[in-house]
This record gives structure tokens, C-alpha cells and sequence, in this order.
């Protein structure tokens, strides 16, 4: 295990899409400051204004930057041919699979982490003490919704990966990651209530608030979950998305 | 059950290929059907059949990439899927494209090694051994056709296996590379290695194989040495053009 798990990480390495993804999901970082700069000259004129977190604002491009990371470990495997010579090195498909969930899972947890980390501290040391609402509490009352937020990056990742497997498609993968992400929230909002938020809830996205004890969004209001149900509710999508890749992986020919 | 040279016989019984009864099914074709025989050590075992014949299957099956309809392969009398460091005892070459482009020679064989626990510098000796240690830091994707193949026999090499299976190698090949795989097969197979090489190239396999295996939509057709093939016929490609005519059927595989 820990021999191919060495290999997987020296596939991620050698490959330049690992530091493209990494690097469009690091884009937040300066797209925050830019957020920044912008409320901070704003909040100069007026004095106070209510503008939201760039780290939480930007988050989905982390997201999809990271979980097209997750989909790629195995798509382009498939896509070239070079699974059958992964396979034919590692014949045992779970181990196989194990270890790239476990690097995916590593890398986009730093990187994501780190990207979301970064993002906070230079937002928060360019607005100085200005009143935009998003730099005025306290680093342990946000401890939460970051931590949330890397965790939701992962789950992403790990769900890109194990759609990867299952469909055997990139474009197929980044599809059923987007609906996740954009598509299936916004129609759940329209769902009749009380199903908009009963379903809501659920959705990927909308854990990270959850988890992190805070409201939902202005329209749904309080979370239904408790933070451990929701969190259960976010390791869920990664572990079913994975089972589903497993359980055709094995089955199918290569 | 084999008998061959003056090795002890345990040496020989862990470096044979055994097929039984192996079938294979996609759909309504059966791509290979109730084929059983041994290849051996000590010489090249030639593989031929018209196209769609099921080679690229049956090797495919014996590596457990495709798992059979009914019957099965065993290398070195297990399943090649239940060994836990494969590349140690079976070295292939499925199809020399099956690699993603964007990795290095050194990188791509590296990843392969250490999900085996094979060092470095056996990756590095293999590189020297193919002729690729000059461009071994440039993209695979960048290759011609030969140098791929030349990169896939240094995949194939890399755990110093005692069976060595080649789909088509000299595809590609300028004529220095197709005289370097003639020795190279010979030299391993007089190193005592169970080699099984397909080709379409009759003349080549005259000059390379001992013993022929010839198949014809998924069935056994001729078992035999090339030395009694060119005495029932004028050459080996007669022999081959007799005994197939009556099986060239195209798609019945993949």
C-alpha cells in the first residue's frame, strides 16, 4: 500500500495538469485581494459596509479547480491506456484505488487548505480595521467555516475521483461534479416548501455552512443539520461516489 | 507436466504460462474459445492468428485485465492477479501507446517501479538497456512509435521477470531496433525466461521463435515447433497462410 500509494504521488508530481489545477485554484488568493482592494476603497468612502469573505466567496472555484485534480488522477489514466499498465503493476484494483483516493485526498486537503489559509490572512492584513463585516470577528469564531471549507474541497476531489472511475470520462466526471456544485443547489431552491430547504440542506455546498454551526443563506435561513450530521452528510458523497467507482472498477474489463 | 532442458524442476514450473480451457465472451462473440495450452521456458514461444483472432485478448486475460467467461490462466500456477509484486515474475508489453504523454521516460518507469518496491536504479539500468537513457527526462508523448516500444520492453523488463510477454513489439521498429528485439527475445529466452511473442511478421518470428502457438478465432488451431512446421511446409509463412485460411474472420474481437 504504501509502495503504490509513493507511486501515485510521483504520478501526481510528474504530471503538468497537478500544477495547473493547483495553480487556477490558487488564483483565489489574488482574487481575494483584488475583492479586497476593492471593498476596502469602498468602505473608505462610505465608512462601513457588509461585504462577504473572499475565501468563502471564491471557495467554488477551489472546488472545481481541485476536483477536476480528483477526476484527472483517474481519467487520464483511462483515456491514454496507461490504466492497463497501472493495472498490470498493480493488479489488485481496490489497493489500487485506495492509494489514489488517499493522495487525492492529501494533496487537495494542503493545497485547498493552504490556498483557503492564505486567502484569509492577506484579505484580512490588506483590510486593516476597516468595518467590512467579514475581518471583524475573531480568527476562532472562523476557525470552523475554513476548516469546513478545505474539508468540502476534499470531498469534492474524492467524488471527482471516484465519478472518474465509474464513467470513465472526464467530461462525464466534471458534469456530474458541476451539477453537484451549481446545478442540483439552485434547483432545490425552487423546490415547494418545505422541501427547498429540507432538500437544500443536503446539498453539497450547503454542508460547509452547516458544519460550521452557521446560517444556510439569507432565504433558507438556518441550517437543518446539526454540524456532525452534515459532516456525516459530506463524507457520505465522497464514500458513495468511491463505492460506485469500486464497485464498477472491479467488475469491468480494462 | 514439462519437460524441458536439465534445470531442476522447480525452476521450470515457476516460469510457465498455463492456459485451461480459457473462454472468453463480449456479447455474442466469443473471442476466445475453450483455448488451452502451456508456453514454456527455455525458448520463444511464437503467438499467431489473423487479425480478431483473440491474442491481444488472451494475453489481456493471462495479465487479468479481462476476467474470463469460464476457464483460466495461470502464470507460475497462480492467477495473476493474486501476485502481490507481478512485474517481479511477469514482465508485458500490451501496447506501447497505453502511456500518458505528458510524463518523462524516467518519471513513467519510476511510477511503475515503486508500486513493485523496484529501485531507481534499476530504472535507470533498464533506460540504458532499451537505448532511451539519452531522452529519458523528455515527454513519452514527444516519442516515435519505436521509441515507445522501446520504452514498453523497459516496462516490461524492470522486475527482471522470469516471463516475459510481448504483443507485436517490432511495430514501428527501424530495422536496428527489429534485429535489437530478435536478440533481446533470444537472449531471455536463453536465460532460461518464458517468452510469448505475438507478431505478423513471419519471416521475423522463423528467425526469433522455437515453438509456434497459432490461433484462429479464439480456437487452438496448431501447437508446434518452427522446425516441423518448415518441414510440412515450404516456410513458416505457408505454414501459417495453410493452417489459418480457413479462420480469417475480422471483428471478432476487439
Amino acid at each position: 500500500m504504501r509502495a503504490i500509494m509513493s507511486s501515485e504521488w510521483l504520478k501526481l508530481r510528474s504530471v503538468t495538469s497537478t500544477y495547473q489545477a493547483i495553480g487556477v485554484a490558487a488564483l483565489t488568493v489574488v482574487l481575494g485581494m483584488v475583492w479586497t482592494f476593492y471593498v476596502s476603497g469602498l468602505a473608505d468612502e462610505r465608512g462601513s459596509l457588509r461585504a462577504a469573505a473572499p475565501e468563502q466567496g471564491f471557495l467554488p472555484l477551489v472546488q472545481i479547480s481541485l476536483a477536476v485534480l480528483g477526476v484527472l488522477a483517474i481519467t487520464a489514466e483511462q483515456a491514454s491506456g496507461m490504466i492497463r499498465t497501472t493495472l498490470t503493476a498493480v493488479p489488485k484494483r481496490g489497493t489500487l484505488l485506495l492509494a489514489k483516493a488517499g493522495v487525492v485526498a492529501a494533496v487537495t486537503f494542503v493545497a485547498a487548505n493552504s490556498i483557503i489559509i492564505l486567502t484569509y490572512v492577506t484579505s484580512r492584513l490588506m483590510a486593516g480595521d476597516r468595518h467590512l463585516q467579514f475581518n471583524e470577528s475573531s480568527v476562532a469564531n472562523d476557525l470552523p467555516m475554513l476548516l469546513a471549507s478545505g474539508l468540502s474541497v476534499t470531498v469534492l476531489a474524492l467524488v471527482g475521483l471516484g465519478l472518474g472511475v465509474a464513467t470513465r470520462s472526464t467530461a462525464a466526471a466534471l458534469v456530474s461534479v458541476v451539477s453537484l456544485l451549481f446545478v442540483l443547489p439552485g434547483i432545490a431552491n425552487y423546490l415547494p416548501a418545505p422541501w427547498n430547504t429540507r432538500v437544500a440542506a443536503l446539498m453539497l455546498p450547503n454542508l460547509v455552512p452547516q458544519i460550521a454551526d452557521q446560517r444556510l443563506s439569507r432565504r433558507l435561513g438556518d441550517g437543518f443539520l446539526p454540524p456532525w450530521a452534515a459532516l456525516l452528510v459530506l463524507a457520505t458523497y465522497a464514500i458513495v461516489a468511491l463505492a460506485a467507482g469500486f464497485y464498477l472498477f472491479r467488475r469491468r474489463d480494462a | 507436466m514439462v519437460r524441458c532442458d536439465d534445470r531442476p524442476p522447480y525452476l521450470i514450473l515457476y516460469r510457465v504460462i498455463e492456459l485451461k480451457r480459457l473462454t472468453k465472451r463480449y456479447g455474442d462473440t466469443l473471442a476466445v474459445d475453450d483455448l488451452s495450452f502451456n508456453v514454456e521456458p527455455g525458448h520463444v514461444t511464437g503467438f499467431l492468428g489473423p487479425n480478431g483472432a483473440g491474442k491481444s485478448t488472451t494475453m489481456r486475460l493471462i495479465l487479468g485485465l479481462d476476467s474470463p467467461t469460464s476457464g483460466e490462466a495461470l502464470v507460475n500456477g497462480r492467477r495473476y492477479t493474486s501476485l502481490s509484486r507481478p512485474m517481479r515474475e511477469v514482465g508485458a508489453l500490451l501496447d506501447a501507446s497505453a502511456v500518458h504523454g505528458g510524463r518523462s521516460a524516467y518519471n513513467h518507469l519510476l511510477c511503475l517501479a515503486r508500486t513493485n518496491d523496484i529501485s531507481a536504479t534499476r530504472v535507470s539500468e533498464v533506460l540504458q538497456q532499451v537505448g532511451l537513457a539519452g531522452v529519458a527526462r523528455k515527454r513519452v508523448g514527444g516519442f516515435s512509435l519505436g521509441m515507445k516500444q522501446r520504452l514498453g520492453i523497459a516496462a516490461a523488463l524492470l522486475g527482471d521477470p522470469g516471463t516475459l510477454m510481448f504483443d507485436e513489439p517490432v511495430n514501428g521498429l527501424d530495422p536496428d531496433g527489429v534485429r535489437w528485439i530478435r536478440d533481446l527475445m533470444r537472449s531471455l529466452a536463453k536465460q532460461g525466461r518464458t517468452v510469448l511473442l505475438s507478431s505478423h511478421l513471419m519471416s521475423e518470428m522463423a528467425l526469433t521463435a522455437e515453438r509456434i502457438i497459432i490461433v484462429g478465432r479464439g480456437k487452438l488451431i496448431t501447437e508446434a515447433t518452427v522446425a516441423e512446421l518448415t518441414e510440412r511446409y515450404p516456410s513458416l509463412e505457408d505454414a501459417y497462410l495453410a493452417l489459418t485460411a480457413s479462420s480469417v474472420e475480422y471483428g471478432a474481437a476487439r
